[in-house]
């Protein structure tokens, strides 16, 4: 069937089965792979985009279900130079990345979060990236690394760094 | 996953036409957070889904005089309306209790009821709060309580060809107080292995005028357990009485669970928790 969506701020239409995820309509009709294919059953977050301001599991949606809807992918956050935003540059001055594996959908959670929530507690940071998870960092780091960049966002009165 | 269509239907009449379309085997999709994991497990099998997540008749909130949430409102909607978390708090509780956000955002109360897991977390809040739910069938609307519509883990009572539009209850008095409680893995992203929601209220003299109470991942079917209720309506809420009330539900469990392999741990964890949601509820 044909499916059209904004990717990223562009319009995009393609032919693809109605029972593709999206995360495979990404990864394998788009060549966009910065959402990883990690449980595939909605517990991980690796798979995590940006629909409509929303963060959910990519895995877990049937890619028609974004016809005339907006995807923002992890290839869609970046500074207005084209380089790393402000909370990615974070995510590598903390140390908040390892393997790496997970952290494109712990950058994108934390968007989502960040643009709803300008001003969180650690608590509500915690929650944010519930369902996202880290083998290896421990969080102490990713948490450090939002908190940063929402304290450095408000600090630069509203200003969003990207 | 195996092949289907995907149609988007845009009225609940369109929906209900779609699914009963002779010759066709029709899926309901909501949110889809459990239908493609089923999928993907070969678990169901289908001609085509038909998306009803944006049907308008199925996402409506409205708190007036009595609460109405659509089947496709999702959780995340639920627990950020301002109006629920006022009129419908037992149930936003529930809510936040779900999965993690990326579900949250997508997953919807009707989803979560239909799919009828024995942990499904809305079940214990909606029976407590005496939800029904408005079915939609090609003959007509008919109203059912959600204890009669959910029969069994994984089962339910709604017909072929059939769609929850919404959920309705009384909006609960001013003086009822309630407490939705769990125990899981951990907090997030873990299925209830028990919960207990609960609604209650004291008279003038602080005794208990107004008292329900709903285990989820207990019993085999969503209900308020009546020998809890009546052995502590009209009396004062004591910690003694309250502690007695737990073990009235251990025992209830255990005749009615049996044993099952869980059963020494859930007999002790269900006393605890039906004690603490109950002081939580009536603690003066």
């Amino acid at each position: 069937m044909k499916i059209a969506f904004t990717l990223n701020g562009e319009p995009v239409e393609l032919e693809a089965p109605a029972s593709v995820t999206l995360l495979h309509l990404l990864r394998e009709y788009l060549g966009l792979t910065g959402a990883k294919p990690g449980c595939e059953i909605g517990e991980c977050g690796a798979c995590s985009v940006i629909l409509d301001g929303r963060v959910v599991n990519s895995c877990q949606l049937l890619a028609p279900q974004v016809l005339g809807r907006e995807v923002i992918t992890i290839e869609g956050l970046r500074a207005s130079d084209g380089g790393p935003s402000d909370l990615q540059r974070a995510f590598v001055e903390f140390g908040a990345v390892q393997c790496g594996y997970c952290t494109p959908g712990m950058v994108v959670a934390a968007q989502a979060f960040l643009d709803r929530n300008p001003a969180p507690t650690r608590g509500e940071i915690r929650e944010a990236i519930a369902g996202n998870l880290c083998r290896c960092t421990g969080y102490q780091q990713i948490v450090d690394a939002i908190e940063a960049t929402a304290a450095r966002r408000r600090s630069t009165k509203g200003g969003r760094g990207r | 996953m195996t092949e289907f269509a995907y149609l988007c239907a845009h009225s609940l009449s369109e929906a209900i036409a779609l699914l009963n379309e002779p010759g066709v085997r029709s899926r309901v999709l909501a949110g889809g957070t459990d239908l493609i994991n089923q999928f993907r497990g070969g678990e169901v099998d289908c001609d085509r889904v038909v998306d009803v997540a944006h049907v308008p008749e199925l996402r409506v909130i409205g708190t007036n005089g009595r609460v109405t949430i659509g089947a496709a409102v999702t959780h995340t909607e639920i627990i950020e309306s301002t109006d629920l978390q006022e009129s419908g708090s037992l149930l936003v509780k529930a809510c936040r209790q779900i999965g993690s956000p990326q579900i949250r955002n997508i997953a919807t109360i009707g989803g979560n009821v239909i799919n009828a897991a024995a942990c499904a977390d809305t079940l214990p809040a909606l029976v407590c709060l005496g939800a029904e739910a408005i079915v939609t069938t090609a003959g007509g609307e008919q109203r059912l309580p959600v204890s009669d519509l959910v029969t069994g883990v994984n089962r339910t009572s709604l017909p072929q060809g059939g769609l929850v539009r919404a959920f309705t209850f009384d909006l609960p008095t001013a003086v009822c107080r309630t407490s939705f409680m769990r125990i899981g893995r951990r907090r997030a992203m873990s299925i209830a292995r028990l919960s207990v929601a609960t609604m209650g209220a004291l008279d003038a003299e602080g005794a208990i005028s107004t008292i329900r109470i709903v285990p989820g991942a207990a019993f085999a079917r969503f209900r308020r357990v009546d020998a809890v209720e009546e052995m502590l309506i009209g009396r004062r809420p004591t910690p003694g009485l309250l502690a007695g009330a737990g073990a009235c539900m251990a025992d209830q469990f255990l005749a009615e669970s049996g044993g099952r392999w869980s059963a020494p741990y859930k007999r002790q964890a269900i006393a605890v928790l039906t004690e603490r949601a109950l002081t939580e509820v009536l603690d003066s």
